[in-house]
Formats: structure tokens, sequence, C-alpha cells
């Protein structure tokens, strides 16, 4: 009965009824508009892709070891989060000891304990438990997977029991959010009703929402970590998928701060008196290759279609708002290394390889789509492409469909989609695992994992055998560093552009650093 | 009349129940998993699986679909795939948004609709009759998406005098129309919004005030001496009828069809929610969104018609 | 949206005319039509429009799918670019040329073979009657309750992109409408006494509905189905704008506004020449029509 409420009360407006005005306010308020359609979920594992993370996941919760946004110097790595410290039982290579930061509150006033943790492992794991939510297992079942089981040594001390050794375990709690246990259970464990009453330990509180328009965050002036108790009072999210929209919202005075402006409306922005921050990020825009069924199974070819792209037509089609990509990472990743190929613009090499392969034409199709998560501008960029290929001896087709539609070709692997040759899906390279492992490691075959194009080489599995167990973080990054370079050399993608990530501020906000990570920290942020 | 009327709505029955088949067949035609935007992009089979189950996919389609109509009977249209909120408390508060959009879209194409009709069906083969004639053949040939960006640059950008998106200050749950700060959210989506109920409006208007001046009653009338005056509210009288009809029918097709304004603005209406709701596949959203908007099509339609036959019995329909 | 409120009851207003009458009232017709000179001259601009699409291959200066990024977004009359590029540097002019076989496609594809589909299923349902009748109009009534952009939108979020996709859903738009503009002309015809006088004296159904059906049904039907064109090319304008319609790199007017949208900042005239594009497009088909409905006198 209440949604027809609603309405009716919709329809009172237009009939004619007033209501009574809000009163103004002089609290500080950042406006921030998203790329997103929707607001992400509050209840814990955001949706929308690392956008959700980034302005809900991290504002309202704290993961156990949290990502250090502080500078944009360099890579942005891990740091103690809910956990003080983490480390590896030196005689059982599965079993992390893991302490709990103590005196942390819940916005809803009781306790962190370590008992907290178990719950929320529960929470995404095991469907007898009422707090179990399918869609939350869903959400990061790839992260939380490796745990066997969750011990509670001491009110604040855990111990998770991995599946097999896995050295890469703490970046996978950084993830993971944790939930308060005392509100969910006050409400009957019913996520609906969660969703607009939600209780993290983050830097914002939950103040309002209103449903697929704007969520309204008020910083938690009790937060642990007193350096980053939020320099203003009320942050503002406001989903707007459309570009155009954003700048014109920005340009309005309606928003403070805008993701991803596109780069043709940056020049009028910046005349307008906006800010524009970009800093590299984990972030390749590429081309998963087909390593079993077409072209791409010989590396001329795949060398071949790195020398054909001039990457710096892709930068001036982006009014220079990319770093052109000759790696996996970008360059300055701690891991990158120093690849003996180095896919300079060489039409005539490329030309050369394509007849040395036997492949000319060379006849390919790419599997791309109008828009998404991470995308930048695909269709430009995807034609430009093809007529980058077709110029050296390609014979490209673009197979264009939605961004659903790609993901299902992306899901299942090759082997349901043998025609395709290559796959546009721009992947988040945040942590070692998803920047490099999970694109060549066998056992990461898709449908499995994410390895589409069924990668496999034995060389290349030994490498992340050994990462997996290198707990010493020096040889850990020794062997990553090796990783990257057989990626590189043996052309394992077609690498095209490594995004900036431009946001565009308006000239009363101060005091933003962009960090080079997907995710961001808002809260050092003043609003004049 | 009233056995009629009852006729009439036994009619509906019949369409509605096509119209919730062809509702829930609609999204199965769709290629690409509903499940796509709930699972990370390499969830794992298993993942994928367990999920499914999860939200009652793995049943046979016509088992969901008994279950779909069941629940919708008692006004429950599920959840959203994507948002995990009830479709109803979404669906509704959207379909409140999208009634102002098009209600003020109707109201503003009538009134500047019927006064220019009203003179160039007077006037008409005149200067005035052909530039009204012009105006109205913009307005229903425009693509209103484009206007809609144009008006953007314009007040939004350059002259910085309007929002350029959103419903109020403050989202929808606070807007006030009678407050200037929020109602000038509505007016660019309005106007855009209204200019082919203004160009079918004027057309309908023009065509009847000139079948009515070519009546020999208005002869009689002039004969008789009345003043100028008095004919016009004849004329009014007898042409109103049929363009209020006309108006309520737009109103009709604006509920369904202002998804690209609606996108174009961000204004929170039921487009908007369409407009995601197949980007993202949310079988739940999209299938509750396109029966009730379809049902109030066809209820508005209903409703007119019923009007109509009221005040001119010869239309009943067999 | 155009036109799309008159009730397809409304457009037909059969004149009754009887069989014997049929050549004249087409020679009627034809007589208004070439005294009509604002139709006529509308007549002309769309036929210009529709040659300037197939002859777009000789016509366009250059390759719609060239692109050069260092020409990008260049204004009207840059160097041999008329109107400009677009965000990949191709010649605008060249695109548009091009874009206008498949946005005029789109836009009469769909109404032509409606017309073709929807009339014969009306015709047949208004002249057999009966059961055949209530089936057929029975579905088309579930279709006839959807808001056409609803439909095509529904039907092609449905699907998925692409130009058959496309043309399919407005296909399947324009059916039910056409069907009942058919039914309800062919209905009133039927029951006229001259149809029973040839039934009587044992002509053949076929030869009814062609010599007596038809030649009081079309010119309902053709009205109808012109004023259709230019809903229909804004319906396909706005699922490509969607991202519904056509897929890139095909040049397309509504693809072309939504691609160009990003760049209004840099150069607001050449992103405005798609919109200008279907608007004058629709204006001409529009006023045809209209010239065509008041030749065929049929009321609207």
């Amino acid at each position: 009965m209440r949604n027809f409420k609603t309405l009716a009360s919709a329809i009172a407006v237009s009939a004619g009824l007033a209501m009574a005005a809000l009163p103004a306010s002089a609290e500080s308020v950042l406006r921030v508009a998203m790329t997103a359609g929707d607001i992400p979920v509050t209840i814990g594992q955001p949706d929308q892709g690392f956008e959700g993370y980034r302005f809900v996941g991290y504002n309202l919760y704290d993961t156990l070891t949290l990502w250090d946004l502080s500078q944009g110097e360099t890579a942005a790595d891990i740091k103690p989060g809910l956990a003080t410290s983490w480390d590896i039982d030196p005689n059982d290579h599965t079993r992390w000891i893991v302490k709990l930061r103590e005196g942390v509150k819940w916005h809803d006033g009781c306790d962190f304990v370590a008992e907290d943790v178990a719950w929320n492992f529960a929470r995404v794991s095991d469907d007898k438990a009422p707090q179990f939510n399918a869609k939350q297992f869903a959400d990061i079942r790839n992260r939380t997977g490796i745990i066997d089981k969750v011990e509670v040594i001491d009110d604040h001390t855990v111990a998770f029991i991995t599946k097999q050794p896995d050295a890469l375990f703490p970046y996978q709690l950084s993830y993971w959010f944790m939930i308060s246990r005392c509100k969910l259970t006050e409400l009957g464990n019913d996520y609906e009703k969660y969703a607009v009453d939600p209780s993290g330990t983050g830097p914002y509180k939950f103040a309002s929402m209103v449903a697929q328009e704007r969520l309204e965050l008020v910083k938690n002036a009790d937060y642990w970590d007193e350096k980053r108790i939020p320099k203003h009072d009320r942050l503002v999210l406001i989903p707007m998928p459309e570009a155009t929209t954003r700048a014109a919202a920005l340009l309005s005075g309606q928003v403070d701060f805008i993701e991803a402006p596109s780069p043709d409306t940056i020049p009028r922005l910046e005349s307008s008196g906006m800010t524009i921050v970009t800093a590299p990020y984990p972030h390749n825009w590429s081309y998963q290759l087909n390593f079993v069924d077409g072209a791409f199974k010989d590396v001329k070819v795949r060398r071949a279609a790195n020398y054909a792209l001039n990457r710096s037509e892709f930068k001036a089609l982006l009014g220079g708002y990319m770093i052109e990509g000759y790696g996996i990472v970008p360059p300055s990743t701690p891991y990158y290394g120093k690849p003996e190929y180095v896919y300079e613009y060489d039409p005539e090499k490329a030309t050369a390889l394509l007849k040395e392969a036997g492949c000319h034409p060379c006849k390919i199709t790419l599997a791309i789509s109008t828009s998404g998560s991470g995308q930048m501008q695909p269709l430009p960029m995807n034609e430009l492409v093809k007529s980058q290929l077709d110029a050296v001896g390609f014979d490209t087709t673009l197979d264009v469909m939605d961004w659903n539609a790609l993901l299902d070709v992306g899901r299942p692997g090759r082997e349901k989609n043998p025609q395709i040759d290559g796959i546009n899906i721009s992947r988040a390279l945040q942590d070692p695992f998803s920047a490099l492992i999970r694109h060549v490691y066998t056992l990461q075959h898709a449908p499995k994992g994410s390895n589409w194009g069924h990668y496999t080489n034995p060389e290349v599995d030994t490498v992340i055998d050994e990462i997996y167990a290198a707990f010493d973080p020096q040889v850990r990054m020794e062997k990553l560093t090796k990783l990257h370079e057989m990626m590189v050399d043996d052309a394992t993608m077609l690498m095209v552009a490594h995004d900036v990530n431009p946001r565009a501020i308006a000239p009363n906000v101060k005091g933003f650093v962009q960090a080079q990570s997907w995710f961001q920290d808002l809260t050092p942020i003043v609003v004049e | 009349m009233i056995a009629y009327i009852l006729r009439r709505l036994l009619f509906v029955i019949p369409i509605a129940l096509g119209v919730s088949i062809v509702c829930f067949a609609l999204v199965y035609i769709a290629p690409g998993d509903p499940l796509n935007t709930l699972l990370p992009e390499d969830a794992s089979a298993e993942t994928i699986a367990m999920v499914k189950k999860a939200y009652g996919f793995d049943k046979p389609i016509p088992v969901q679909y008994f279950i779909w109509l069941g629940k919708v009977l008692t006004g429950d249209f599920g959840n959203s795939i994507a948002s995990g909120r009830a479709v109803t408390d979404d669906l509704f508060k959207a379909l409140g948004n999208t009634i102002l959009l098009a209600g003020g879209a109707v109201v503003v194409a009538f009134s500047l609709a019927f006064v220019m009709g009203l003179v160039a069906g007077y006037h008409s083969g005149g200067p005035v009759d052909r530039a009204v004639t012009g105006i109205a053949v913009i307005g229903v040939s425009i693509p209103n998406y484009w206007l809609g960006i144009v008006l953007v640059i314009i007040f939004a950008v350059e002259l910085n005098v309007l929002p350029a998106t959103g419903m109020g200050p403050r989202g929808s749950d606070t807007f006030n129309f009678w407050e200037w700060d929020h109602f000038r959210h509505l007016l660019m989506p309005m106007l855009t919004l209204s200019m082919i109920p203004i160009g079918i409006i004027t057309r309908t208007t023009r065509a009847a005030v000139a079948e009515v001046l070519n009546q020999d009653f208005v002869e009689t009338l002039r004969a008789k001496g009345l003043g100028e005056r008095e004919i016009l509210v004849h004329v009014i009288k007898n042409a109103l009828p049929q363009v209020l009809a006309v108006m309520g029918l737009q109103f009709g097709y604006l509920m369904g069809g202002s998804i690209l304004v609606e996108t174009i603005f961000t204004w929170p209406g039921t487009g908007f929610l369409l407009n995601k709701a197949i980007l993202t596949r949310d079988l739940p959203v999209l299938q509750g969104t396109i029966l009730v908007l379809a049902m109030i099509f066809v209820a508005t339609n209903l409703v007119i018609d019923l009007l109509q036959t009221m005040v001119d019995p010869r239309l009943k329909r067999s | 949206m155009a036109n799309i409120t008159m009730s397809p009851a409304d457009a037909v207003a059969v004149q009754g005319a009887p069989a014997v009458r049929v050549r004249s009232y087409w020679q009627n017709v034809g007589y208004r039509l070439r005294y009509d000179y604002l139709t006529l001259f509308f007549g002309a601009m769309v036929m210009l429009i529709l040659l300037s699409a197939v002859f777009a291959p000789l016509l366009a200066p250059m390759d719609p799918y060239e692109s050069s990024l260092i020409n990008r977004l260049k204004p009207i009359g840059y160097k041999d670019f008329i109107l400009g590029t677009d965000e990949l540097g191709r010649d605008i002019l060249s695109r548009m040329l091009y874009g206008g076989r498949i946005s005029l496609t789109m836009g009469i594809m769909p109404v032509l073979v409606a017309t073709l589909v929807g009339g014969t299923l009306g015709i047949v349902a208004g002249f057999v009657g009966g059961r055949t009748n209530m089936l057929i109009m029975r579905v088309v009534d579930v279709f006839y309750a959807f808001p056409s952009i609803l439909l095509a939108v529904a039907i092609s979020g449905a699907m998925g992109g692409g130009v058959v996709n496309g043309m399919l859903s407005l296909t399947l738009v324009f059916i039910p409408p056409l069907c009942r503009v058919a039914e309800t002309a062919t209905s009133q015809v039927r029951n006229l006494d001259f149809v029973e006088a040839a039934r009587a004296t044992g002509a053949k159904t076929f030869s009814i509905i062609r010599v007596h059906i038809l030649g009081n049904v079309l010119g309902p039907i053709l009205v109808y189905s012109s004023s259709m064109v230019s809903v229909s090319i804004l319906l396909a304008s706005g699922l490509s704008f969607l991202g519904l319609g056509v897929t890139p790199p095909e040049p397309d007017w509504g693809l072309m506004l939504n691609t160009l949208r990003q760049a209004i900042y840099i150069n607001p005239v050449v992103c405005a020449i798609p919109g200008v594009a279907i608007l004058i497009t629709s204006i001409c088909f529009n006023l045809v029509s209209d010239g065509l409905r008041s030749a065929m006198d049929v009321r609207l």
C-alpha cells in the first residue's frame, strides 16, 4: 500500500498540494556526479563496478586491509585497515594470523570484534546462515573463495585458513567490506531494510537516500583514523551516466566534482575555471586474445597487431588523456620491469610479421561494446583500432554489442565463441592477481576464471606458482616483474591505452589528491 | 450505458492478459543473461549456477510466468536484480514523476496549441493559418531528444539560468511544484516533451474549428445577429470535446513515450527506469514497467472512449 | 510521434464510391495533386532526399569510413570538408549522404512491410469476418495496447541492437494500426450494396477483393501509412540514439547525433547537422502525407 501512497502523493504534488520547503543549511557539502546509472547498493559489497567501491564501499565501510590513497606519486598499495597486522604462520603456509584494530566502533555504537569477521565470512559463504545474501556472495566470491574457514582466536585476533598457500591473500582482504552484525541482526537480517539504514565503520555515515537519484552521507566525526575524518560535512553522490550531462551539471553549478568528463568536454570545462585532475592508475584498455582458435594463436600475428597500433593517434583522439599502452600494467607499476619487446608503431614490421606467419590478409573478429565500465570511448577507439590494423594487412571485423552481451561473450571464454579472436573488456588491474595472474594462468581458464582465450604456457604457470609460494615481499616482486615481462614479450594481449581517469572539479573544491588507484579518498576535500 | 461500460471493461481483461504475456515473453527473447550485471565480470560457473537458483531463473519459463503473474496481481512486481529494491516501490515513485512530467507537458501543449489552432481555424487559409500549420508540422517532425540537448546547452550551460539535470535540488522525494527552485527543474523537460502534443493538438483544433465554422448553424447564428464573441463560444463548445479527447490520448502516449526526454534530463521517471533496466537487463523492472505503462495506456484510451461515448452515444463500438 | 494519435477509425471515411467510379476517383486525386504546388514542392524535396541517399556513392566527396585524427571536429568549410568533420575526422557530408541510406531505409521499410502485412491481415479480417476477424483483431488489440515508442524500445531492447532488429521492431509497431485501418475500411465497404450485389452475381472472392474492396480501401491505407513514414524515421533515429538501433561504424543520422553529442562543446554547429537533417526529412514526409490526404479526400 505504501507504494500507492507514494504515487498518490506525487499526484497530489502535481495537483497542487504544497509541501514544506527544506531549511537552508550552512554545512559544507560536496556533490559528486558518478558515471553509474544507479546508486551502488549500500549493503556491503557495492555494485556498479569499482565506482561503487570507490564512493560507497570505502566511505561507509572498511576492509581489513585498506588501500593507501594518500598520495599520487606512486602506485597505491595496501596498508592496515581494520586489521593492524597480518602474518603467515611459519609452519603452515595456509594459515594467516590477523590482528584486529581495537577501539573501533560501528556507526550504530557497537564495538568491532573478531566475531564480526567470522560472521561477515558466513554472510558471503554459508547459504545456511541467516545473514547470507546470494548477491553479496556472488560479488565477493572471487576474493573470498580461497578462504576455507575463519577461526576466532580472541576478541581481536582471527586466523584465516586458506585452501592453498596464497602469498597474495592480504590483497584479497582489501575488497571485502565488514558490515555491522549488530545492525543487521536488529533489522531481522532484512537486507532491504538494511540498505536504507546501513552501519559500517567507515569515515562517512549514511544520511539519506532517494532511490535512483542521490545518496547522502555525513561525516563520521569519530572515525578511528583521525587523519581521515572528512573535512566537509556532507557528501552527496548522484548517478549521472551521460558524460555530456555530467559536464552540463558541473557547468551549471549543480555538482562540484564529476567523474570521467569526456575528453571533448574538457577544454570547455577548463575555460570555465574547472580543475582537471588526472593520474595513471591500474587500468588497461586492451583486448584479450583467443590463443586456440584463430590467427592469434601465432605469436607473430599477436606481435604484428601490437606493432600495427599508432598509439599517439589514440592519445590525440582522447585529447591527451591517456598513457600509451606497451605493457599489461602502466609503466609506473613497481613490477613493470624491462620487457624485451617494446611495441612502438612499426607498420612495416607488422606487415612483415603477418607475411611471415602466412596470414596476409589476416582475418580477425573483435568483440566490442558500445559502452561499459572502464571502456573509455569504446566506439571511436575501436574504430581507430580497426583502421590501423587493416592498414598493415589485417582484415578486421568489429562485432559490436551492448555491454551485457559482451560480458556474455566474456564469461564462458573462447570455447563458446571460437569465431571471436579478441575481446575488448577493460579489466581492473588493482592487485597482482587481477593484473597478471588471472589472464594467463592455466588454472584460470574460462569459464572457471578470467583466462578468456585459454593461454597455456608451462613456464608462466611455474612462475605463478612461485609467486603464490613467495611470502617474502622482495622475492615476490622479482617473480611478478618476471611474469609481466613474459606476458609482454609473448604479446598476451593487444595493448592499447591506460586511462588516466580525468576528473573535473569546481574551483571552490580544494585538497583532492588523486591516487594511482581505482579507489580515491574524498575525505581531505574542503569545500569553500 | 452502464451495461455498455461493463462490457467494455470486460473486454479489457483478455487484452490485459495478452499484454502481460507479451511483457513477460519480450525479455526472454533477449540475448544476454539477466544475471550478468549482478555478477562480477569474472564470476565462475558454479557461482552463476548458485545465484540462478537463488533467483528462480532455473525454473521452466511458463512456470516463471505464472509465479510472476500471481505476484503481480497482488501488487508485487518482485525485486530488482540490480539494486535488490522492490520493483513496486521504484516503479510507482517513477510513475508519479512521469505523470507530473507528461501531465505538465500536455497542459502546456494544450494551452498553447488550443489558442494557436483556434486562431488558425478562424483565419483558415490566411498567413496566420500557414504560420501556425508550419509550427505544428515542426512540432511533430522535430526529434525531441535533440531539442532537449540544444536547450540544455543554451539554458543550462551558456545562460546558466536553468538546471541541466535531475528533479529538484534534493531529489524527487522532496520535489515541490510550487517552489521556483524546484519547479525550474521541470521546465526544460516539460517543454521538450510538449513539442509533439503541441503539433498534434494544434492540427486537431484547427481542423475542428474550421469544420464547425463551415457548418450551417454558424451562419444561422450570424443571421440571428449574434456577436462574434457568442459565436466564438459556440465554436469552442463544439470543438472542445474532440480536442480534449486528443489531449487525453496524447497524455497516454507521453506516459510511455517519455523515455528519450527522461534520459536526456535524467528525470527519474518510468522512461529513465526503463532505459536503465534495458541496459542492465533487469528483468523484473523491465517486465513491471512495460506492463504498468501499457495498462495505463489501455486505461486512458478506455476512459476517453467512454467519455466520448457519453457525450455522443453514436460513437458506441460494437 | 507525429500523427500517431490519428485513430485509424478517423482516418477512414470511405467515400462509399461505387466500383464503377473507382477510376475517376483516382483521376480526381491526380488532378487535385497536380495543382497542389506545396505538396508538389515537398514531394520533390522527398525525391531529392531519396535520390541523394540512393546515389550516395556517386555524390559523396569522400569515403565515409575513412578517419583522420588530425582533422577531427573541424568546422563547416574546413579544407575540402564541406560540412566539417566528426569525432574521428571523417567527412560529415559523406556520412550524412550514406547515413541517409540507413536512416531512410529504417524509416520507410518498416512502414512498407507493415502496410503489406497489416493491410492484408486487416482486409482478410474485415472481409471474412466472424472468427477470423475475432482472432486477428484481438491479437492486434494486444499490441495496440502499447504506446509506439514503448513497444519499439521494448522489442529492440529485448532483441538487441542492429539495423535488422530495429526494422523488425518498428514493423511490429506499425502492423497493428495499419491492420485496424484496413479492417475498418474493409468491413464498411463489405456491407455496401454493390459488394453484396457482386457476391450475388457469383463473382469470385478474390476478384471482389481486387475490384471492389481494394479500390476503396487503398486510399485510407496509403494516407495512413504515408503519415507513418516520418514517425518511423523519428522512432528509428531515437532507437539509434539510445544505442538500440544502428551499430557503429555505420553512418546513421540518429547514431551520429549520439556520437557527436560528446563534442558539442567543441563544435556545436557540426553536431547539429544530423538533427537538422532528421527534422527537414521528417517535415517533408509529413507535408507530402498531408497533401495526399487532402487530395484523396480522406478525413483526418
